[in-house]
């Protein structure tokens, strides 16, 4: 006993907590914000021209509704992307997982084992592709790929043209109920995000998630089971596609065949980029994600309700998903790059020189201020100060310009003899 | 392991080529074939075939190019569809137009496409499941804009526009003749010039192509470009081969695309491949689909036999790589 209080006196105390304040101008602009910005732009277009169909009574929640049927397959998918893979299977296993659902409910068995049925069945599929990915070291891609196809024609082949009708009443229930105006399906949605926000955020497992999708070989050597976290998220994947069937079915009217649901899996990795989940792996949180899918709701309705027919909507979705890539791209190096090449021609020692001359002028400036609020000098001797400051600015620019005339010069005439010396070869 | 191959062997020199898996798979298949359904085997059914399955073989090899510099391009089914509709729509319009013209601008307007996933994938560094995740959505919606929703019928399509898919030359249909220039052209390209090798390069290690002074960004942009271009070919080519043409044509074409590399040999981490297994797989997906196409009530199980058999090559190749690595690790005497 005495020796462990020793050693707790000892052990040097170290403050873990990260002591980073809350900003109110860096949330303004944070991704998440920048989405309910979009969210609420929507909204007001929206207003401008339905008011009326607006403003009726729910309206709102089977906006809301209408897009909930793919929030399993959203939050199961931002794990995916997290370690930098993809599955393009979910849709499939989703048909799966309903399918052996609707199968097990025409037999007369119970509902409640049917659902599980269903869910296991689609954490089956999700384990079929996490063992090819993790333990043979197959490409996410392709995998998924072959398995959608896979599953999807096991589901033709048992069901043909047959159409799957007998499933539990509660299914439509979840995709059409209110609670006090509040869609049933939302409560569920947030219920499950806020489960996913504290799954990755405070438990062990989520944040070697962020460390595998980062840098898959540091974190083996760290001590962890890359292998058995990566076949992990892919069975939760399953699970999830498994409650999506109970979404997607009570949508559908509690009915399912085998062409439904195409495109899902588009929609769910194009709502995960949207919401800031970097496809390389290792960047991202659950909130951007939850309110993404509010924003396709939001946006397909809009659409939808403007007159623009379903094939728009697709080119939409397309820019939609390629802007929301490309806006993490446009950066300070981006722009400086630009910069670099445009207006200083790519010659690196004209940009060095024009951005330190730039530097000491702002540094001069600031002594021109400094000493024009300055109460202690007289005004003469303030004004020669100032005066002596603006010299040296202009000379500096002076310089600057001479300097960078001369080589440029000195650049275009290298490139000439390159090209006659070249030329003459 | 070249150098190291003079005094081996015929057998095992055979059994150690990359091909050798794939040339048995094909023969396996042909006589699995051969027993169950021997009426595929005249020469009119297996041109059939042939014909039928051309417009894959023009798409593999432009997935190829792409898959080489380890990428991915998911949106060339959509580009198909979109130069499928063009060229049907201004050639329903304007008969008198020499079929040429159609040509060139199938390969214009793929060429655009591909150009476009280029730009985003080469010069703004998107990840290109992404990115041609996107356009493939676009590409998609713009065909349905520009056809309207219409379907284009036979009797609207001029003679010298079918007859680039269907005009018989030396007993062998012309789409099957510009199959074998592209692939020609595609074994010349890749194999013999250096922007061919520059593909490879990319594919095999980035950074230290870069420090050899390859552009990476252009090599992208050029693969993504001619993977384009071979896609809008394939589109004109499939509305002149069944003469009917819509907005849907083309679905899901990207993933058998995918799969004849795959089949064939081509890593999907980039750098690994080599045309002649793209034709072997190409072949072997033709004897398949048309195989299953042959069998009665077998049409359904299409799907799943067409995944199960990509998971299959898939996993095999994987096994035949690493025991290839072992194989030349011992050979240098550094695994005991």
């Amino acid at each position: 006993m005495s020796g462990e209080n020793n050693t707790t006196k000892t052990a040097p105390v170290r403050d873990l907590t990260v002591k980073q304040g809350f900003k109110l101008s860096k949330f303004l602009v944070s991704w998440e914000m920048v989405l309910v910005y979009i969210l609420l732009l929507i909204n007001i277009v929206l207003m401008m021209k339905k008011a009326n169909l607006y403003f009726s009574p729910g309206t709102i929640q089977a906006i809301i509704q209408s897009g909930m049927d793919v929030c399993p397959l959203v939050l199961g998918m931002i794990f995916i992307l997290m370690l930098g893979d993809i599955d393009v299977s979910v849709a499939s296993t989703m048909i799966f997982a309903s399918m052996i659902t609707g199968l097990c409910c025409q037999a007369g068995m119970p509902g409640i084992v049917g659902v599980i049925a269903g869910i296991l069945a689609g954490g089956l599929c999700g384990a079929f592709n996490g063992f090819f990915v993790a333990y043979i070291g197959m490409p996410a891609v392709i995998v998924t790929i072959a398995t959608s196809m896979l599953f999807r024609g096991i589901v033709k082949i048992i069901l043909d043209v047959n159409v799957l009708k007998v499933f539990p009443s509660f299914y439509t229930a979840i995709a059409w109920t209110n609670i006090a105006g509040i869609p049933l399906s939302l409560i569920i949605f947030l219920l499950m995000g806020a489960g996913f926000v504290f799954i990755l955020q405070k438990t062990r497992f989520g944040r070697r998630l962020y460390i595998i999708g980062n840098n898959a070989t540091c974190a083996q050597y760290s001590g962890i089971d890359v292998r058995k976290t990566k076949l992990f998220v892919f069975v939760l994947m399953g699970f999830m596609c498994g409650i999506a069937s109970i979404f997607f079915v009570g949508r559908m009217g509690g009915s399912v065949s085998s062409t439904m649901g195409t495109g899902y899996e588009m929609t769910a990795i194009a709502i995960c980029v949207l919401g800031g989940v970097s496809t390389n792996g290792g960047k991202g949180k659950v909130y951007g994600p939850i309110i993404a899918t509010l924003i396709m709701a939001f946006l397909t309705y809009t659409l939808g309700l403007l007159e623009v027919d379903a094939n728009t909507r697709k080119i939409v979705t397309g820019f939609i998903l390629i802007i929301a890539v490309l806006i993490p791209n446009v950066n300070r190096q981006l722009m400086a790059n630009i910069k670099l090449k445009v207006v200083f021609k790519g010659n690196k020692n004209v940009e060095a020189l024009n951005n330190k001359t730039a530097e000491e002028v702002k540094v001069l400036k600031n002594t021109i201020a400094e000493t024009r609020k300055d109460s202690t000098l007289n005004e003469a001797d303030k004004s020669a100060k100032i005066k002596k400051c603006e010299d040296k600015i202009a000379s500096l620019q002076k310089k600057c310009k001479e300097q960078t005339a001369v080589w440029l010069e000195e650049q275009k005439e290298d490139e000439r003899k390159a090209k006659a010396r070249f030329n003459t070869k | 392991m070249g150098t190291t191959g003079k005094n081996k062997s015929l057998l095992s020199r055979m059994t150690e080529s990359r091909n050798f898996g794939l040339i048995l798979g094909l023969v396996v298949l042909l006589i699995i074939a051969a027993i169950i359904t021997p009426s595929m085997y005249s020469l009119n059914s297996l041109m059939n075939m042939l014909q039928n399955n051309a417009v894959y073989g023009l798409l593999a090899i432009g997935e190829m190019m792409v898959i080489l510099t380890a990428g991915i391009d998911i949106s060339i089914g959509a580009t198909l569809s979109l130069t499928g509709v063009v060229c049907c729509r201004l050639m329903a319009e304007n008969p008198g137009v020499p079929a040429v013209a159609w040509v060139l601008l199938a390969l214009l307007i793929g060429a655009l496409c591909g150009a476009f996933n280029g730009i985003l994938v080469g010069y703004f560094k998107m990840v290109p499941m992404i990115a041609t995740l996107g356009t493939m959505y676009a590409f998609r919606g713009f065909s349905f804009l520009f056809s309207g929703g219409q379907w284009w019928f036979p009797h609207q399509f001029t003679e010298g526009y079918l007859k680039f898919a269907t005009l018989r030359i030396l007993g062998v249909p012309a789409i099957l003749w510009i199959l074998l220039l592209v692939f020609a052209l595609a074994i010349l390209f890749l194999g013999h010039t250096s922007r061919g090798r520059r593909i490879y390069a990319i594919g095999t290690n980035r950074e230290s192509s870069q420090v050899a002074g390859i552009r990476e960004e252009r090599v992208v942009f050029l693969a993504m470009t001619l993977c384009g271009m071979l896609a809008g070919l394939a589109g004109m080519l499939y509305t002149a081969n069944y003469a009917t043409c819509s907005y849907s044509i083309g679905e899901s074409y990207e993933m058998t695309a995918i799969a004849i590399c795959i089949l064939g040999g081509v890593s999907i981490n980039g750098g690994k491949g080599k045309v002649d297994g793209v034709i072997i797989g190409f072949l072997m997906m033709s004897v398949i689909t048309y195989f299953i196409s042959l069998l009665p009530g077998l049409s359904v199980w299409s799907d799943a036999i067409q995944g199960a058999i990509i998971i299959a090559a898939v996993a095999l190749n994987i096994y035949m790589e690493r025991s290839a690595e072992k194989r030349a690790l011992r050979e240098r005497g550094a695994l005991i």
